[in-house]
């Protein structure tokens, strides 16, 4: 009898792990093979190499090698802010402030509004050098002063999209079409999550709006959808449909799911379905996830330090509020946090886009939380098993803008692919270090050139995967995050 | 007959076969089989590094002609008939970890290099794989010589089932009971629980035919059609709003409606498709079938600011040529798009053939999503009428249909985003063409022919502008010179006559003078398109003219309803159509022709030029694709997975089929019998025993088939997002039957819509509108109905050609706490109590039969029982929950009763067996 129970248990397990063998493919089919049941005999890596069988995608699993980072915490600027007024300082581009654009800048190129010849346009602030490092910083993040010897900060980055909904699935999906899986869906799918409390793969905006591309950049593309991110929100369910009706509490909540499993169980007795006792854990899981949900996003019962060193209001739909919710979220075991911040498409059209109004405010909102995020992360120790990345999904041009060929009332720039800065901290990346090369104007790379797919490689490399390897079957061919370009950018790691 | 002498037969057959099979395994060896052996060999372990992507030393296996020519080393790899001179087969033996192939991988084992040691000594033939082939009348099983003595019921596909079933001796179970089939069928034919009228009937009937009965009667239900239309909508990628950045409002419910209707009205499925990929190129096509286009016109539309047009049109056409192959060819095609197909027979070149089908229609990213059909309304439809008739009397045919056609679908307008150079003006937003101060633009080498007019739409801002049009030279006499004052509407249509002499391609340019503008910069008007006119009949008389305001009006601004369409361009437009190196749409190398990929058309006389040809190419019966897709969808739909799993891929990647001639018999009798109708399909289907059988399993089965491949029992099979939300409403009595027209917004959370630069929100329908079956729901690509997504739907930016079913908390929470079916929980709880005031216990049992069609067992009723006494007791304790709990203050004096039954019907909705296909 036991006996028998075992190998129900083991072909249940079997069974469920087939039935989403989709995205654990295996390599051969036929009659005659399931004939002989022998169905786990595929070619994925994940099998071949840590001989899992869960019935549970989310398990957590070992990457290809060792990881120098546990999770991820993306920030991007949606809108891509300017790197000339952050991070790559241009004395010569002061210089030649109100000056034409040299011709060979202009000849052949596209820009997204500018046209005809703009003229160019110097730092819209000042730039000093900080830390041991020596860095340059503008005046206008002033918080950053304290973690500049925490980043790598990477000057030469490099996009082939210059409009944002396009250039943000390129930095998140490795395409600038729809449809591929986003960055953090590859790395659930590759990684499992470490609290099945909590969703693996956990999205944040703030600014009011989602990002250009939609919900896409967190999408899970041609992966099954248990990958996708989950948006946890500031206002209402942190999770949609995570609340109880009115008039529900703890008790009642769980005298129906209790009723709903009994019954489920029942019908498993007659039907003998695998698929509904997972639907059983299913809903134990939902409600665990009815608790630690609002619990780890609740940060009203954080310190006041910490709502000092933020700058984080409890009950606001806030960047800081989200960069608080990251750390949260990295200690609680989720993977993958991707925030996005919207608000940073400073062309000058209008005072929220000028670059020393609107621009300046978007800074200060946001200066402060992303240093203590660092800060906070390293005093909890955290900071070295968690990589932090921030960036925009491009850079902007050296140029004032001129759309459609008059300057624009405010001070602005367009849309610029190729040269921009992002940087790295935490998860075995170099502190302190400054890779790539703009030119004196900060138009071109002209030294340590990274594209985003080298970006992607380095983020899977840092949580220990070959960005090469780690690939789905999908439409009769492996996709992979990188597409079939990408480089480990090897200068900025530890 | 006597049982002895049928048993000497059986005796004696049984000899014959034996001796038979002895003779095969000991006197013949049978020759490689390509397809089964050799190419999954190479395909696994080969192709990634010497295929369509990687030729490495110049070697590749993607086609015989290839494998079998000179690598980089002067000699070939494969020498056919001498497999140990052969360098491929040498190289699996090297012990040289340089030379060993696979490079670095591990090696082949025995048995792959003997299999590709024996293919080669064969002669290295390369045979076209399965689904590439004709589809051919296979043999049912069962129905030849010595099939009389076999014990068999139901129908021709159980004869394929039970064949499999035997080999691994297994059986089908025992027909399912009336109940179980009334909600399976129900549920898989038109979505949905079956309507009262139908349950009743079925439920009464008790002839032999009732089931049929049943499936002739759902067959022919109005909800028939939406339910397959939500399937199709899928693949077509169906959305209520135009995707990328700002995914504003696209107005195309009406391709909605048309498939609705033509699922219903059963349109055989080769018109079905000829009519989506190419109804307007049929002769004097219908609106329905202008409509039927729209099905191409679901590709996503770019309104960022500063987007290039032409990117964005060129992705759509892209996308036109990957979800033609995929979702009606089930053949990964979009690889081809970058470099030669890694795995099937199909060349780089060849891609942008298929491509040159879709790239010469007029679409192109204009924010209006021009072309649009137009189908007038009121005063505007009469008007339309009397002018059409009015122009069939007194112009010539090809003048009456110049203006039809223009009428109704604004073709052959020129978009002003076409011009082809400027002075001092600009494309505003990248969407219409600005006239400044002091501006000129040019639309180069337009066919004048016939014409005799030229109209101009256009907007201007301020009064005292002058526009002037010049022929060839801006500098030369003006045609003429028009006074342009502020519009008066948002539109206005400016006219120059032109000498009708004139004939042939002439470039235009539109000078713009405005002396009451200040700066150069500052705008005179925006212009939307031109057109050029054939002369109108009649003008100069009373009636001519006055025919011809309304004619202007028409054009103009008409009431009217307005979807967008597929029409080509005319010839002298026609765009060249080149490979892109890489797939990289700028980088454009050789120009090529119309065509077929040359493994499916092999006819190199046969030559196919326009989407017409070639809609009418896939759906002809020698097609090998068409059908395929089609009917292991239709399986897959009922059975919960393909008879091949890829329904997207029946390519040599895709999975093998389980029941490669149960497919073909399918396919065949599809497009020959059938004639291609897919409700006798279906009924086909439905009517099998392996359909109708129970879907309990045996310990025996699940040691055996855990997967059922073989299907010795019905499978379970989740129920879509669509038909959980539908089911819902059904079950509790709320389900409008409204059909057709524009999508709805039924309760959603707030802060699920947020796009940048789009101000517009959710407006929560009324009425009925709020219960809409779920196709009616307004689908936002970048801010889908949330409770859709969850349960596997997606954002249809591109098609989805199978959705991969997931099993996650958030579908528990939905259904536990969505305030849709909340509410609906607590409708349904009202329901039970008015039908059975009395007996809670009752009220259980019915809510439970409505819900899974079945009587409830006593164990389950006695979980409800006490989920019913134990929700009581709380709400007992404190007086003011229950009016928390029944937001609707019309149901609250129902009280504690109410709310503790709605708890329990929620249950209900959330049950395994609820939403699940039993």
């Amino acid at each position: 009898m036991k006996k028998e129970k075992i190998q129900t248990e083991a072909i249940h397990a079997e069974l469920s792990f087939e039935t989403r063998r989709h995205f654990l493919k295996q390599c051969r089919t036929g009659m005659g093979m399931m004939a002989l049941g022998s169905i786990l005999d595929g070619c994925n890596i994940f099998l071949k190499e840590n001989n899992q069988l869960g019935t549970n995608p989310l398990l957590a699993k070992a990457p290809h090698f060792a990881a120098k980072a546990k999770s991820v915490i993306f920030l991007h600027m949606a809108g891509a802010p300017s790197q000339l007024e952050m991070f790559d300082y241009k004395p010569e581009l002061q210089k030649m402030d109100g000056m034409d654009c040299p011709d060979s800048f202009i000849k052949g190129k596209k820009f997204a509004f500018i046209r005809g010849v703009p003229k160019l346009l110097g730092p819209q602030t000042q730039f000093k050098q900080y830390g041991q490092s020596g860095l340059w910083l503008s005046d206008n993040i002033p918080h950053f002063r304290q973690v500049i010897d925490d980043v790598s900060i990477l000057k030469a980055v490099n996009t082939d999209q210059f409009n944002h909904a396009p250039a943000q699935l390129l930095m998140h999906c490795g395409t600038p079409r729809l449809g591929r899986p986003s960055m953090g869906s590859w790395v659930t799918y590759g990684l499992g999550t470490e609290n099945s409390n909590l969703p693996g793969f956990v999205v944040l905006t703030s600014g009011g709006r989602n990002p250009d591309s939609g919900k896409s950049v967190w999408g899970s593309g041609f992966l099954p959808s248990v990958y996708q991110g989950t948006q946890c929100r500031s206002e209402g369910d942190p999770v949609l449909f995570l609340k109880d009706p009115n008039g529900f509490n703890r008790d009642l909540r769980k005298s129906s799911i209790d009723a709903i499993n009994k019954v489920n169980e029942l019908a498993y007795q007659e039907y003998n379905d695998p698929e509904i006792l997972s639907r059983i854990a299913q809903y134990e899981l939902a409600f665990k996830m009815q608790v630690a949900v609002p619990d780890v996003m609740n940060i009203a019962d954080e310190p006041a330090y910490i709502h000092e060193m933020y700058g984080t209001k409890p009950g606001e739909e806030s960047f800081a509020n989200n960069a608080l919710l990251a750390r949260k979220l990295v200690e609680k075991g989720v993977r993958f946090v991707q925030l996005f911040d919207w608000g940073w498409d400073s062309h000058g059209t209008d005072p929220g886009t000028a670059l020393d109004m609107g621009f300046v405010t978007k800074c200060r909102e946001t200066d402060k939380a992303v240093s203590a995020l660092l800060l906070d992360l390293k005093q909890r120790g955290l900071l070295d098993e968690t990589l932090v990345v921030w960036g925009g999904e491009f850079g902007r041009t050296p140029m004032q803008e001129n759309r459609d060929g008059i300057q624009n009332f405010h001070k602005g720039r367009d849309h610029h692919a190729d040269a921009f800065s992002m940087w790295m901290a935490g998860g075995g990346i170099k502190s302190g270090f400054s890779y790539g090369e703009t030119d004196p104007i900060g138009y071109n790379a002209i030294d340590g050139k990274v594209s985003v797919y080298d970006i992607q490689a380095t983020i899977l490399n840092q949580l220990g995967f070959d960005h090469e390897q780690l690939t789905y079957q999908f439409q009769g061919r492996q996709f992979r995050l990188t597409d079939v370009f990408g480089k480990v950018i090897d200068p900025i790691i530890a | 007959m006597t049982s002895f002498f049928k048993s000497k037969i059986v005796l004696t057959t049984a000899t014959l076969v034996i001796a038979g099979i002895s003779y095969f395994l000991f006197f013949t060896e049978t020759p490689v089989d390509y397809n089964a052996e050799v190419k999954p060999i190479i395909n696994q372990k080969c192709i990634s590094c010497h295929g369509g992507v990687k030729k490495k030393a110049g070697f590749s296996l993607l086609f015989r002609e290839e494998a079998l020519s000179p690598t980089e080393s002067g000699k070939p790899a494969i020498l056919p008939g001498d497999a140990a001179n052969s360098e491929m087969i040498k190289r699996l033996h090297s012990l040289d970890p340089e030379e060993r192939m696979p490079y670095q991988e591990e090696a082949l084992t025995e048995e792959e290099t003997r299999t590709l040691t024996k293919w080669i000594d064969e002669g290295a033939k390369f045979d076209t794989h399965w689904s590439y082939l004709p589809v051919k009348a296979p043999l049912i099983p069962g129905k030849g010589l010595f099939s009389w003595f076999k014990q068999k019921d139901g129908n021709d596909i159980d004869r394929f089932i039970d064949e499999k079933l035997d080999e691994v001796d297994l059986k089908r179970s025992p027909i399912a009971s009336k109940d179980v089939l009334l909600r399976r069928a129900s549920l898989d034919l038109i979505g949905m629980p079956a309507p009262e009228v139908i349950k009743q009937k079925f439920l009464r009937d008790n002839s032999e035919k009732a089931y049929e009965n049943l499936v002739d009667d759902l067959l022919a239900s109005p909800k028939y059609g939406e339910r397959w239309t939500a399937l199709w909508m899928d693949l077509a990628r169906y959305a209520d709003t135009k995707g990328y950045e700002r995914d504003y409002i696209r107005s195309i419910w009406r391709y909605r409606d048309w498939l609705i209707k033509a699922f219903n009205e059963d349109k055989t499925y080769d018109q079905f498709l000829v009519e989506q990929l190419a109804g307007d190129l049929i002769p004097n096509p219908s609106d329905e079938q202008f409509i039927a286009t729209a099905f191409h016109r679901n590709t996503m539309n770019n309104d960022e600011g500063g987007t290039d047009n032409e990117e964005f049109r060129v992705a759509a056409t892209l996308d036109r040529v990957n979800t033609t192959w995929e979702v009606l060819m089930g053949t990964s095609f979009a690889c081809v798009q970058c470099h030669s197909h890694p795995y099937d027979p199909f060349k780089h070149e060849e891609y942008y053939q298929f491509m040159a089908y879709f790239n010469n229609s007029r679409d192109e990213d204009t924010h209006d999503e021009y072309p649009l059909l137009r189908e007038f309304r009121n005063d505007s439809k009469l008007k339309y009428e009397k002018l059409l008739s009015w122009l069939n009397k007194h112009a010539d045919t090809k003048t009456a249909s110049f203006y039809q056609r223009l009428l109704k679908t604004g073709q052959q307008c020129i978009n002003s985003i076409t011009v082809d150079s400027m002075y001092n003006a600009a494309l505003e937003d990248t969407k219409s063409l600005r006239l400044r101060k002091n501006s000129l633009a040019k639309f180069s080498q337009r066919d004048i022919t016939n014409k005799s007019t030229l109209l101009i739409r256009l907007n201007s801002f301020v009064d005292h502008g002058i526009l002037t049009l010049y022929i060839d030279q801006p500098n030369s006499k003006p045609v003429a010179s028009i006074k342009i004052n502020k519009s008066k509407k948002e539109w206005d249509l400016v006219k120059f006559q032109l000498d009708e002499k004139l004939t042939g391609k002439h470039d235009f340019y539109f000078k713009y003078e405005n002396p009451s503008l200040k700066k150069e910069k500052d705008r005179g008007l925006l212009v939307d398109w031109l057109v050029f006119t054939p002369s109108f009949p009649l003008k100069t008389s009373a009636a001519g003219s006055a025919f011809y305001q309304d004619f202007l009006e028409l054009l103009n601004q008409p009431d009217a309803e307005f979807t967008p369409i597929m029409s080509d361009n005319p010839s002298y437009m026609k765009r060249k159509t080149f490979v892109f190196e890489r797939g990289n749409w700028l980088l454009k190398t050789q120009e090529v022709e119309a065509g077929i990929p040359a493994l499916l058309n092999p006819d190199k006389n046969n030559k196919l030029s326009t989407r017409l040809e070639l809609a009418k190419w896939m759906t002809d019966k020698k097609n090998p694709l068409t059908a395929r897709t089609m009917v292991n969808r239709l399986w897959e739909q009922l059975f919960g997975q393909g008879l091949v799993e890829t329904l997207e891929d029946l390519g040599s990647q895709g999975m093998t089929p389980t029941h490669p001639e149960l497919l073909d018999y399918l396919a065949y009798t599809f497009m020959h019998n059938d004639n291609w109708s897919v409700k006798k399909t279906l009924k086909r289907l439905v009517m099998s025993k392996t359909y109708t059988q129970s879907a309990e399993t045996s310990e025996q089965a699940l040691k055996k088939d855990a997967l059922n491949r073989y299907y010795s029992h019905a499978p379970r099979v989740r129920l879509t997002a669509e038909q959980v939300r539908d089911q819902a409403l059904a079950i509790s009595g709320n389900l409008s039957n409204k059909m057709f027209g524009p999508s709805v917004m039924p309760y959603q959370p707030e802060g699920i819509w947020a796009s940048p630069y789009d101000g517009r929100s959710w407006i929560k329908s009324e009425g009925e509108d709020q219960y809409r079956r779920a196709i009616y729901t307004y689908w936002k690509r970048t801010g889908p109905y949330p409770s859709f997504i969850n349960f596997d739907g997606t954002a249809r930016e591109v098609c989805t050609s199978r959705r991969i079913k997931t099993n996650t908390p958030l579908q528990a929470l939905t259904l536990l706490n969505d305030s849709t079916y909340w509410d609906l929980s607590i409708q349904f709880a009202k329901n039970l109590m008015q039908e059975n005031p009395s007996s809670v216990k009752q009220q259980i049992g019915k809510g439970y039969k409505i819900a899974t069609g079945l009587d409830i067992s006593d164990k389950k009723s006695k979980v409800f029982e006490a989920l019913f006494s134990n929700t009581m007791q709380q709400l007992n304790k404190d007086k003011k929950r229950v009016n928390k709990m029944l937001s609707d203050s019309s149901v609250q004096k129902q009280g504690n009763e109410l709310a503790a039954l709605a708890v329990v019907t929620n249950a209900i909705l959330n049950l395994d067996e609820v939403i699940t296909k039993n």
